[in-house]
């Protein structure tokens, strides 16, 4: 019994890690760069469960507006920031929104504090309208895992 | 003049190139050797004045001589690159108190149209309250970033949603009065640690 009660335990884990039954993109490392001007940017990484997907923008209560940029460095070391309509996520793989490439920009976002969490709604083309929770970090962390 | 600039101008590209490259390896080492990406031969550090944010005439040359200085052209509405590096450099400032002493980090708003003096204080003092901030018109500001040898920003789109295209790379002159080594968008937090406190060494004497 005890064993069973375990399996299940496992099983239920290991189907929850996965909770990709509809298809929907897995939404991992949502973070927001603490506001230190008028606007502040969101990062997340997307990974597809099989289908494919675009990300073509978000809606939060702590900012006016959100829009999806995409900064790019010229060949002379100059730095570009692009508002752009929407991003591919492809059916076998993920969609990486970090410093340097793309981000959701918050436009006049709230004054937040590190540590904070903030729900935002992610909005795809097919999965349609995801909660998700974005942690605020020190603007000098929204580089990920080795700042 | 011209003859003179085109190599300066080919040796910045290639060091971009080199620059991504050492991004892009990440590599951690804890050594006596700059992480950055190393200018050789080192060039002098520009003369230029601009305005601080309390109005007052701020020349770049004098008023960081025998420290280190960082240098950096960037705007408020920027909120991808701009922070990344203020936070990186206020984090090694809270961990090195020796080194924060040392240096004097300047910050120049390429915006001069959004940011007034006020908003760059604001801003500038959420990453730590002894940064520099500058501004000036846009024909200072121009020649400031040419004297830097960074290609001046240029403003795309209209109305108020404009962005500015601007250098993403951090110039680090030490005492010596030389840019030693330059710091492109994606340096990492365990570099500027390794770096700073070797910059801000050369060119003191014992």
């Amino acid at each position: 019994m005890r064993r069973l009660l375990l399996a299940g335990l496992i099983a239920s884990s290991l189907l929850v890690a996965c909770s990709g039954d509809d298809g929907a993109p897995e939404i991992s490392d949502v973070r927001i760069g603490q506001p230190t001007g008028p606007n502040a940017a969101l990062y997340l990484t997307a990974t597809s469960n099989g289908a494919p997907d675009r990300l073509l923008g978000a809606t939060t209560s702590v900012a006016a507006s959100v829009e999806l940029h995409e900064t790019t460095m010229g060949s002379d070391g100059t730095m570009s920031m692009a508002r752009i309509d929407r991003l591919d996520l492809p059916a076998d793989g993920s969609l990486v929104l970090e410093p340097g490439g793309y981000h959701l920009m918050l436009v006049d976002a709230d004054r937040l504090e590190v540590g904070e969490t903030v729900e935002v709604t992610l909005i795809w083309e097919t999965a349609g309208e995801m909660a998700v929770e974005a942690e605020v970090v020190d603007p000098g962390e929204t580089l990920g895992d080795d700042h | 003049m011209t003859e003179d600039r085109a190599p300066q101008r080919h040796r910045r590209l290639v060091l971009i190139a080199l620059a991504v490259l050492i991004v892009s390896c990440g590599r951690d080492v804890s050594s006596g050797e700059l992480q950055g990406v190393v200018v050789d031969p080192p060039t002098e550090k520009p003369s230029f004045t601009l305005t601080d944010t309390d109005g007052e005439p701020y020349r770049f040359d004098t008023e960081t001589d025998g420290q280190l200085s960082l240098l950096y052209f960037g705007y408020l509405n920027c909120p991808d690159v701009c922070p990344v590096h203020l936070a990186q450099i206020a984090e090694v400032f809270d961990s090195m108190p020796d080194v924060a002493r040392e240096t004097e980090v300047v910050f120049v708003s390429v915006d001069p149209q959004r940011d007034s003096p006020e908003e760059i204080r604001e801003f500038l003092d959420r990453f730590d309250t002894r940064f520099v901030g500058l501004t000036g018109t846009p024909e200072e500001l121009k020649a400031a970033q040419e004297a830097a040898g960074v290609p001046p920003a240029t403003i795309t789109g209209e109305g108020e949603d404009y962005t500015v295209d601007h250098a993403g790379w951090v110039l680090a002159y030490s005492p010596d009065g030389l840019n030693h080594a330059i710091y492109p968008f994606g340096t990492r937090q365990t570099q500027w640690n390794n770096d700073l406190p070797i910059l801000a060494a050369l060119g003191i004497d014992g």
